[in-house]
C-alpha cells in the first residue's frame, strides 16, 4: 500500500517548516542546510575558477610573443603564484568537496550531513581565505614564490614582506575547510546511509568521495603543518625549520609539501571519476561494468598516491634506490586509473550510449586525461624527469591531468546534475558549443607546451628572447587560451539562461538510477519526505513501482535516521542542530588567529580568547533540555528520560 | 515523485546512544585522527633533524629538565581516573555522579594546563636557538593547543551542568569528552618520552 498524496503533502509542509533556512540577512548568515552551504561553496569555487582563469589569460597574453612587456617580472611572479594557488586550493579541492557535500547525502538517502554546523564553519573559513587572498592580490601583496612556495626562496631571508605569509595562511584556511568537510563526508557516509544500503551498495560517486575524504585526513595535515607551524613560524617567530645554519633542512619542506601535494592531485581527480560513473550508467542505460573493480581501484589509487611524492623531487640529491622505488610506484598508479577507464568503456560498449553533453564531457575526459596520464608515466622516469624538470613540459602534463581529469568531468557533472541544483536543464546545443570549444581550446593551449618544454623553455619566466624560436608555439598556446575563455563564457551564458528559462527538468529527466533522482528538482529543504529503503545498487531501476520507505521520523524537529556502519541497519533517531550564527563567528575568529599572526603573535592569543565565546555559544545553543528522549544504554537496554 | 510504500517504522528507535553508535563519537574520532597524525608528522620532523647534528641535543644545548614534565605526566595519568568515572556515570545516566567527577576532572586538568607553561620552558632551549629547539617547542606547543581545547571543553561542559538542565544527549557528550581526554593523555606519553627523556638516552 502506498502513502496517499494528501498525507505526503501534509508531511512535506510540516517538514519544510522545520528544515528550511530562515528568511532575510540573518537567515542567510545562519543557514546550515547542507544544500544551501554546498551551493554557496560551488558558486564561490567557480568564481575562483574564473579568477584563476583571468590570471592565466594575462600570463598567456604576456607570453604570446617574445620580449613582451604587458606585465613585468614582479607582477608575473604574483600572477603565476596566485593562479596556481587559486586553482589548486581555492577552486579544485573546494569544488570537489562541495559536490560531495551537496550530493553525498542525497545519494545515500539522508536529509543532511552528519555535522551541519561544522559544514557551515568550514565554508565560512574557506570564504575568509578567499577574501584574504583577493584583498592581497589587489593590494599588490599577492604571493609570489610559486604555488608550492619552496624554501629558501619563500623563507624570511629571500621573501621579506608579507606575500608568502598570505600564501601560508590562505592554504591553512582552505585546509581547515577541507578537513572538516572530510570528517563530515566520512561520518555521513558511515552513519547516515538509507537502510539497506550496505557498503557494497554504496554509489560509486559516494565511494570516491569517501576515499578522498580519508586521503584529505592524511594529506592535508601535512600542508597545514608545513605552511603554518613551519613556514609561517620561521617567518614570524624565527623558528629554524628550514635554516641549514641552525640544523634546519630546506628539503624537509619539499617532503612535507609533496607528501600532501601528490595525493592532492588525486583528491581532485578521484571525485571527478566519481562523477563519471553515474553519467556513463545513465547514458548507457545499464549498470556500470566492474563495480567492485572500480571501488578497489579507488582505494588502490589512494594508497599509491601517498607513495609517489618523491617523484616531484628527482632533481634533488635523493638516494638512487629511493628514486627507483618512486619511479616504479609512479608507473604503477597508472594501473588502477586504467582499470576504471576500461570499466567505463566496457559499460558503454555493452550499453546503448546516448551522446548528451554530459556524456561528451566524459568522452573528452577519457581522451584528454589519458594523454596527461601518459606524459605522467614519462615523467616518472628519473632520466627523462631531470631533462624536463621545471620546463613547460611539466606545465603541459599537469594541465592535461587537472583539466582533463578534473575539470572536464566536472563540467559533465554540471550538465548531468544541474536539475538537482536549479530544477531546470542546461541547454544541450549551447552545451555542445561549450564542450567542443573547451576540448579544442585545452588541446591547442597545452599540447604545444610539451614541445616548448622539450625545446628547453623553462616554466615561470615572464618573457623570452625572440631568437629562442619559442614565439610561434607560444602564440598558438595563447590562441588556445582565448578559445578556452570563449568556451567558459558560453557555459556561463548557458547557466544564466537555463537557470531562468531552461526546460523544467522534473525529478528524473535522464532516467537515472540513484536516490537523488527520487526526490524533487531541486530537492526540498528536507530532501526526502521519508527515508528510502534500498535493496540494490540502483534503487530507481530496481523499483519500478512504489519506492519502499521508512517512516516514523519526527516532523517537528530536524530528525535523521542513523544506521549501522557496515550493513546500514536502522539504529537510532538523531536530532540535528538548527541554524546558528556561531559557525560564522568562529570562522571569523580563525581569521583573527591566522591573518593576525602575520602581523603579531598577540593576535593569535586574541583570536583564541574570542573563540571561546564562540565555542560556548555553539555548545549552549545545542543543549537545551528535552523531554521524551529514549536512551540506548551500553548494556542494550533502552530507557525513557 | 515516485509513489512511496512504507515498509518499516522507526518511531520506537532510541534518540540517544553512546560510543561508536553515536555521530559525535565518530566526529571526535575523526579529529583525533587528524590531530594524532599531525603530531606524528612533527615527531618525524624532529627525528629527521637528528641527522643534521653530531650530538643530540646539539652541542651547547642543555638536556631538557625532567622534574616538572614528570610531575605533569603523573598528573595526566591520574586524571584518567576521574575521566573514566565521569564517562561511566554518563553511561549510567547518573547526573549527580557525572557532576561530581566532572568537578574532579576540572580540578585535575587546570593544574595540568598551568604546569604546561613551565613544561615548555623545561625543554631548556628556545624555539629559535636551533632546529632541535624548534621541533621540540612545536611538538609540545601543538599538544598544548589540544590540551587547551580539551580543558576548555571539560570546563564548559561542567559549567553547563551547573547552570542549566541538560538534555540526555549530554550524558553521551560527557563520555565523548572523556574519550578525547584519553587521547590527549595517550599521545602525550610518547611525546614526553621523545622530547624530554629521548635526548638523555640518545
Amino acid at each position: 500500500m502506498t502513502i496517499d498524496t494528501e498525507a505526503l503533502d501534509r508531511e512535506a509542509v510540516a517538514l519544510d517548516a522545520v528544515w528550511r533556512d530562515s528568511p532575510g540577512v540573518w537567515g542567510w548568515l545562519t543557514a546550515v542546510n547542507h544544500k544551501t552551504i554546498a551551493r554557496r561553496y560551488i558558486v564561490t569555487a567557480f568564481l575562483m575558477f574564473i579568477a584563476g582563469g583571468i590570471q592565466a589569460a594575462i600570463m598567456r597574453a604576456q607570453l604570446a610573443r617574445p620580449e613582451s612587456s604587458i606585465v613585468g617580472p614582479d607582477r608575473y611572479n604574483q600572477l603565476f603564484t596566485s593562479h596556481g594557488t587559486t586553482m589548486m586550493f581555492l577552486f579544485a579541492v573546494p569544488m570537489m568537496t562541495a559536490m560531495g557535500l551537496y550530493f553525498v547525502p542525497l545519494m545515500i538517502g539522508a536529509r543532511t550531513v552528519a555535522f551541519p554546523r561544522l559544514n557551515a564553519f568550514g565554508y565560512w573559513t574557506y570564504v575568509v581565505g578567499v577574501v584574504f587572498m583577493y584583498v592581497s592580490v589587489f593590494a599588490n601583496m599577492a604571493p609570489d614564490a610559486g604555488w608550492f612556495a619552496y624554501v629558501p626562496l619563500s623563507g624570511p631571508a629571500y621573501s621579506p614582506g608579507h606575500r608568502v605569509d598570505v600564501w601560508a595562511q590562505v592554504v591553512t584556511f582552505t585546509e581547515i575547510a577541507g578537513l572538516v568537510a572530510a570528517v563530515n563526508v566520512i561520518v555521513t557516509t558511515f552513519k547516515l546511509r538509507a537502510p539497506g544500503m550496505s557498503l557494497n551498495r554504496v554509489p560509486l560517486f559516494v565511494w570516491a568521495q569517501l576515499v578522498v575524504a580519508f586521503m584529505i585526513v592524511f594529506a592535508m595535515p601535512l600542508v597545514a603543518t608545513g605552511s603554518t607551524l613551519m613556514l609561517a613560524a620561521d617567518r614570524a617567530v624565527n623558528t629554524q625549520w628550514f635554516n641549514p645554519a641552525e640544523g634546519g633542512d630546506a628539503l624537509l619542506w619539499q617532503h612535507v609539501f609533496w607528501f600532501f601535494g601528490h595525493p592532492e592531485v588525486y583528491i581532485i581527480f578521484l571525485p571527478a571519476l566519481g562523477f563519471v560513473t553515474p553519467i556513463v550508467e545513465a547514458f548507457s542505460g545499464r549498470p556500470v561494468f566492474g563495480y567492485t573493480a572500480i571501488v578497489l581501484a579507488n582505494i588502490t589509487t589512494a594508497f599509491f598516491s601517498f607513495g609517489l611524492w618523491v617523484h616531484h623531487m628527482f632533481a634533488t640529491p635523493i638516494p638512487e634506490v629511493g628514486a627507483s622505488l618512486f619511479t616504479a610506484a609512479s608507473m604503477l598508479i597508472a594501473i588502477p586509473s586504467g582499470v576504471q577507464i576500461f570499466c567505463w568503456i566496457a559499460t558503454m560498449w555493452m550499453g546503448r550510449p546516448r551522446l548528451t553533453v554530459a556524456m561528451l564531457f566524459v568522452l573528452g575526459f577519457i581522451f584528454t586525461f589519458v594523454n596527461g596520464g601518459i606524459t605522467g608515466v614519462m615523467l616518472a622516469s628519473v632520466a627523462f624527469d631531470r631533462q624536463a624538470h621545471d620546463t613547460f613540459f611539466v606545465v603541459a602534463h599537469l594541465h592535461y591531468v587537472l583539466l582533463g581529469g578534473g575539470v572536464l568531468p566536472l563540467f559533465g557533472a554540471f550538465y548531468f546534475w544541474f536539475p538537482k541544483l536549479t530544477g531546470r536543464l542546461l541547454s544541450e546545443p549551447l552545451g555542445k558549443w561549450h564542450f567542443w570549444l573547451f576540448v579544442i581550446g585545452v588541446n591547442v593551449t597545452f599540447f604545444p607546451m610539451h614541445v616548448l618544454g622539450l625545446n628547453g623553455m623553462p616554466r615561470r619566466v615572464y618573457t623570452y628572447a625572440s631568437d629562442t624560436g619559442w614565439g610561434p608555439l607560444n602564440l598558438v598556446a595563447s590562441i588556445g587560451a582565448v578559445v578556452i575563455a570563449v568556451s567558459v563564457v558560453v557555459f556561463l551564458v548557458n547557466v544564466v539562461r537555463s537557470s531562468r528559462w531552461g526546460a523544467i527538468a522534473g525529478d528524473n529527466p535522464w532516467n537515472a538510477a540513484g536516490l537523488e533522482w527520487s526526490t524533487g528538482s531541486p530537492p526540498p529543504s528536507y530532501s526526502f519526505i521519508h527515508t528510502p529503503r534500498v535493496s540494490g545498487r540502483h534503487p530507481l531501476w530496481e523499483t519500478k513501482e512504489a519506492l519502499p520507505v521508512v517512516t516514523g521520523l519526527s516532523d517537528r524537529e530536524r530528525q535523521v535516521l542513523v544506521t549501522m556502519t557496515f550493513d546500514a541497519v536502522p539504529d537510532y533517531r538523531h536530532t540535528m542542530p538548527s541554524a546558528s550564527i556561531w559557525p560564522l563567528y568562529l570562522a571569523l575568529c580563525m581569521g583573527v588567529v591566522f591573518i593576525g599572526s602575520i602581523f603579531s603573535p598577540y593576535f593569535v592569543l586574541l583570536g583564541i580568547a574570542i573563540s571561546f565565546i564562540g565555542l560556548a555559544g555553539w555548545g549552549w545553543s545545542g543543549t537545551g533540555p528535552r523531554k521524551g528522549e529514549r536512551v540506548a544504554l551500553p548494556n542494550g537496554a533502552v530507557r525513557s528520560v | 515523485m515516485k509513489a512511496l510504500r512504507p515498509v518499516e517504522n522507526v518511531a520506537e528507535l532510541p534518540t540517544v546512544t553512546f560510543g561508536a553508535r553515536s555521530l559525535m563519537w565518530w566526529g571526535t574520532l575523526g579529529f583525533m585522527t587528524i590531530e594524532g597524525w599531525t603530531t606524528a608528522v612533527l615527531v618525524v620532523a624532529y627525528v629527521y633533524f637528528r641527522q643534521n647534528f653530531d650530538t643530540w641535543p646539539p652541542a651547547g644545548t642543555p638536556n631538557p629538565r625532567l622534574v616538572i614534565p614528570t610531575i605533569n605526566l603523573a598528573l595526566m595519568i591520574v586524571s584518567i581516573a576521574p575521566a573514566r568515572l565521569a564517562a561511566n556515570a554518563g553511561r549510567d545516566l547518573d547526573l549527580a555522579r557525572v557532576k561530581r567527577w566532572l568537578y574532579v576532572m576540572c580540578a585535575v586538568c587546570v593544574p595540568i594546563l598551568v604546569l604546561r607553561w613551565w613544561e615548555l620552558w623545561a625543554i631548556n632551549t628556545r624555539w629559535d636557538s636551533n632546529a632541535y629547539g624548534t621541533a621540540a617547542w612545536t611538538i609540545v606547543g601543538f599538544h598544548t593547543s589540544l590540551l587547551l581545547l580539551d580543558v576548555a571543553d571539560t570546563i564548559g561542559l561542567t559549567l553547563f551542568y551547573v547552570v542549566r538542565e541538560m538534555p540526555a544527549k549530554a550524558f553521551s557528550d560527557t563520555a565523548d569528552n572523556s574519550f578525547y581526554w584519553y587521547f590527549t593523555v595517550g599521545i602525550w606519553i610518547p611525546i614526553y618520552l621523545i622530547v624530554y627523556v629521548g635526548p638523555r638516552v640518545a
